[in-house]
């Protein structure tokens, strides 16, 4: 067993270390203050195939391996958790399920122009009454002759305000109990955005309401086989678990760093608080927890690279990471003292940050289920 | 088919330098290595005759002398767009000054490119700063060479520079095979690098391993030792005392900025040319 | 045989470029300690003003190449003009200049002759066995090293321009002049120069500028940035930059004074609202009295000042942009 990065992965880090800190850090807190992501960012990323992390090159993308994959988002997250979660939404809910249960038109259609960047994917379940419970789902398609006609609403939908390729769960207006998928764009008529959603953290994406009014689907825009939703659902949320998982340690890592450096730096009592104890033990912490997240988080990576079941894995890398962003950023506000809790520094951001990761792609305690059944069902 | 031979060097990634805060001296062994920047505009460079049609085919080979390790940059070398990348590497050839790395790289080049029509380098790497591998390393294959271009283009089989030395602005042609070495801070934004795409870095590992070769490989004699057969020898490494124990001014910005003309306005108004009156400041408000 | 530390003579841009005679002072120097003569080698095309110039500032020999064939500067025949006399004459010692040509030159005729040679050396000395001591940075300033040249003679460094003090202009001082001809055999020139002009461009003041104004993120925006160019207008400063300001566009890629930037040796340094990220702090090692402005006591760059105001980086800027408005005589 062999702790050590490899060369490869290595090499991806610092390459994206390197676009992140001379073309993201700088604008972050900018970022922060409304929704919207700068175009000419978006237009440089583009080339360089962060939207088509895990996309095959046939198709347009870089071919990744789930780990290096991980590593992107991490990075990315290190320095704009909201960049990094539309970066992790639009390669594992967005073109994931496409390129897992998409046939090859699907794929040669929709496929390209997302990894290219030109159409950001967003991925809507989430209504105001199925949240955890899919089997909430209000949205309905009704089956025409050519295809199928929908009619709902989606909240909270993450990349909402500039997506251009949306996987829709809905479900059937003859059999209710059945959920399908449908990828819908953004051109389609009756499809509109609602308002930006004024969030506590992850300021920076356009998270929406998005409307469906009488939008007319081509039959072959349905994914999969209709009534696959629930089954489409289930294979999207494992593989954005792990990004979610990804994108909370690169906000653990980010908040470290600067506790690290502050704690260095900062005189209390003619000395740099680094000296006093409880620091020390606060710094010994956040260390530990984040190292264990990543841990999991490539176990969880290697296992699906490997083709292996990993369901359970990645709720629990989702789950120890996302609590650990959020104890992290905790601790690394408390470090800072009253300079934590401004927006001058940043870890005021990656505290109001790290708070959702404990709740969306499956709240924590939806982990804990996932968790539990896997340790139940498996054969003594 | 013009061989272009890019010179590449890892360096130490001094934001992530290990320094060991009780003596204050760099734990160089431990560093990461990087690209030496400077070599990454001269592989920027090869990257744009390349993409110039009018160049004709082009193919380009990165290679670099340095430890095992240094095997990463010629991968980064190939993800940006080296065809191929060949690491010289051998416990004998460490510690080779300036001099016994140009013999080092002129071997490989003499022995192993015999086709090379351009060969680039950094002008100065950001370790150890000395300008002189790329001359040297001419010297030793015994070609011409032009040292800081901020631009190249190839014109009828020879190549063109322009160049900023001293204050001078130069246009400078010579045939090929020739040496050019890159300005490593060139002011105009030709040979800024492009960022590594993530497929370049997957497609680098997928073409199989970097070419390493050891001395024997390359044909340098079995008494070789760069360390002892390098003429100049280093006696000493230290790092200067940086941190000062400076005068620190708190309150008011007034009185702060009164106490700096008052106290070491003599220092301004030397270095500037000019007197600046001293004390007194209340009067001529 | 004499001993001899020669000093290869670099006139070009005269005016402007000094190290010649700063090199020529730290020679005379050092010969006093090994008892050896100093020299200087001038090529080039009616040289003569140049020649009675070194021999005013120290040089006690000068040999001289004049020909017209010499009047641009080509690396390849001065280079193979400077092997061929050091064979001749073996000198212990040969120091160039480290401008950009001196850079081109040196490591050529090291290379030539099989000797060593140090980079940009900022000091000389002499050791107790009466070697040359060459004392070069790298890391930007950084670490310093100590090299010496054991084996192989002549002893070969370039000096950073600037690194010493030149000697007095000394009408009464004598020298000898030893006419060098071209020897029949130059080889042609393979690199053909079609253009050489003049041109001070003025982004490479910054490095050599006696005041630089630095700004950080500390300044606030791109708009108080501005003020910076106020103040060095008042100082006759150069403005530059931290990568993060670079960045966000506040100033040119040109202002950067980093590793990756320009590196600066001004005697006097404002540096406003910068914290002191080593990319950074790396280009300054040589900066002889900084005055640091920032609202962070402990930040790295307070530690590096000679002066730290601990004040809000763009209300001090004010402050002293006022200060000295009204100091400044007239």
């Amino acid at each position: 067993m062999d702790f050590n990065p490899g060369m490869k992965h290595q090499l991806i880090r610092k390459t994206v270390r390197d676009f992140a800190e001379n073309e993201i850090r700088h604008r972050a807190a900018e970022m922060d203050k409304g929704p919207g992501f700068p175009q000419d960012l978006m237009e440089k990323m583009k080339p360089l195939h962060y939207f088509g992390l895990q996309t095959p090159t046939h198709l347009g993308g870089a071919g990744l391996d789930t780990i290096s994959y991980t590593i992107v988002v991490e990075e990315i997250s290190r320095v704009s958790a909201a960049l990094g979660l539309c970066i992790t939404v639009h390669n594992s809910v967005g073109i994931y399920p496409i390129l897992r249960f998409g046939t090859r038109e699907q794929q040669q259609q929709f496929v390209p122009p997302m990894a290219a960047g030109d159409s950001i994917g967003a991925f809507c379940l989430t209504e105001a009454n199925a949240g955890s419970d899919a089997g909430g789902v209000e949205t309905v398609a009704r089956k025409t002759d050519n295809g199928f006609i929908l009619n709902g609403t989606k909240i909270f939908v993450t990349n909402g305000g500039i997506c251009g390729t949306i996987l829709v769960f809905a479900v059937s207006d003859t059999a209710p109990a059945q959920s399908s998928v449908f990828i819908v764009e953004n051109h389609t008529p009756g499809f509109s955005v609602g308002e930006i959603e004024d969030l506590c953290g992850m300021r920076a994406n356009p998270v929406a309401s998005l409307f469906f009014e009488d939008c007319r689907i081509p039959a072959d825009h349905c994914l999969g086989k209709p009534g696959q939703g629930l089954k489409i659902g289930l294979a999207a949320l494992d593989t954005g678990r792990i990004g979610v998982a990804a994108q909370a340690l690169g906000i653990a890592q980010a908040a470290f760093e600067e506790s690290l450096a502050y704690a260095k730096a900062r005189q209390q009592f003619n000395q740099p608080i680094s000296r006093f104890q409880t620091i020390q033990n606060y710094l010994a912490d956040m260390a530990l927890q984040i190292d264990a997240s990543r841990l999991l988080v490539h176990r969880a990576a290697a296992l699906k690279d490997k083709g292996q079941p990993f369901s359970a894995q990645a709720a629990m890398a989702k789950l120890h990471g996302s609590t650990t962003a959020r104890k992290v950023t905790n601790l690394a506000v408390q470090i800072h003292g009253g300079y934590g809790y401004s927006k001058e520094y940043d870890v005021e951001r990656y505290f109001r940050d790290a708070k959702v990761t404990e709740i969306y792609e499956g709240t924590n305690e939806i982990q804990r289920m996932v968790i539990a059944r896997d340790l139940l069902t498996r054969p003594v | 088919m013009l061989h272009i031979i890019v010179c590449i060097k890892q360096v130490p990634m001094v934001s992530e330098l290990p320094w060991d805060p009780r003596t204050g001296t760099l734990k160089r062994e431990t560093a990461q290595g990087m690209m030496d920047p400077a070599a990454r505009r001269a592989l920027e460079a090869a990257l744009q005759i390349k993409a110039d049609r009018t160049s004709g085919p082009v193919s380009i080979t990165a290679v670099s002398m340095g430890p095992p390790m240094a095997e990463e940059v010629l991968f980064e070398a190939r993800a940006l767009g080296a065809d191929q990348g060949v690491l010289l590497t051998d416990p004998c050839m460490a510690g080779a000054d300036t001099c016994m790395t140009a013999v080092i790289l002129g071997k490989f080049i003499k022995n192993h490119c015999p086709d090379a029509g351009l060969i680039l380098c950094g002008s100065m790497s950001s370790d150890s700063e000395t300008a002189q591998v790329g001359p040297q390393l001419a010297e030793d294959l015994d070609i011409p060479a032009i040292g800081y271009a901020r631009r190249l283009e190839l014109v009828d089989g020879c190549i063109r520079v322009e160049r900023h030395v001293d204050d001078f602005l130069e246009l400078m042609e010579m045939d090929l095979p020739g040496l050019v070495t890159i300005d490593h801070a060139g002011e105009s934004d030709r040979y800024t690098p492009r960022y590594v795409a993530l497929g370049g870095v997957e497609a680098a590992f997928n073409k199989g391993g970097i070419q390493v070769m050891n001395s024997r490989a390359l044909g340098l004699d079995h008494a070789f030792n760069a360390l002892k057969h390098s003429p100049t020898k280093i006696m000493d490494v230290y790092s200067p005392v940086t941190e000062k124990k400076g005068r620190v001014l708190t309150g008011a910005v007034k009185k702060m900025v009164d106490t700096l003309f008052d106290d070491y306005g003599k220092i301004v108004s030397s270095a500037m040319g000019k007197d600046l009156k001293t004390h007194d400041h209340e009067e001529d408000v | 045989m004499e001993k001899q530390i020669w000093v290869w003579a670099d006139y070009r841009n005269y005016f402007q470029s000094r190290v010649t005679l700063q090199i020529l002072a730290r020679a005379t120097d050092l010969a006093k300690k090994t008892d050896a003569v100093v020299c200087a080698v001038v090529f080039g095309d009616r040289v003569d003003e140049y020649v009675a110039e070194y021999i005013a500032h120290g040089a006690q020999k000068v040999y001289v190449t004049d020909d017209p064939l010499l009047n641009t500067y080509n690396v390849e025949s001065y280079a193979f003009l400077l092997s061929a006399l050091v064979r001749r004459f073996q000198p212990e010692t040969l120091l160039v200049g480290a401008t950009r040509f001196g850079q081109e030159i040196a490591p050529r005729v090291a290379k030539q002759l099989n000797t060593g040679l140090t980079a940009d050396c900022i000091d000389l000395d002499i050791d107790d066995k009466g070697r040359l001591v060459q004392i070069a940075p790298s890391f930007g300033g950084n670490l310093i090293a100590k090299i010496i040249t054991p084996h192989t003679r002549p002893q070969m460094a370039t000096i950073r321009p600037g690194t010493f003090q030149e000697l007095p202009h000394d009408d009464d001082a004598k020298g000898k002049i030893i006419p060098i001809s071209l020897p029949d055999h130059m080889p042609g020139p393979r690199v053909r120069c079609l253009k050489s002009e003049l041109h001070p461009v003025r982004a490479r003041k910054i490095e050599t500028a006696d005041i630089v104004i630095t700004g950080g993120r500390g300044m606030g925006s791109k708009g108080k940035f501005k003020k910076l160019f106020d103040l060095a207008a008042l100082l006759h400063a150069e403005v530059g930059a931290t990568r993060p300001v670079v960045y966000a566009d506040w100033v040119s890629t040109e202002a950067l004074v980093g590793q990756a930037g320009k590196h600066i040796r001004p005697k006097v340094l404002f540096s406003f609202g910068v914290s002191g990220a080593i990319q950074h702090t790396a280009a300054l090692a040589d900066a002889k009295f900084i005055v640091a402005v920032n609202k962070n006591p402990n930040a790295t760059m307070m530690k590096l000042a000679d002066v730290a105001l601990v004040a809000d980086a763009n209300q001090a800027c004010s402050g002293i942009i006022r200060a000295l408005k009204q100091r400044i005589r007239d």
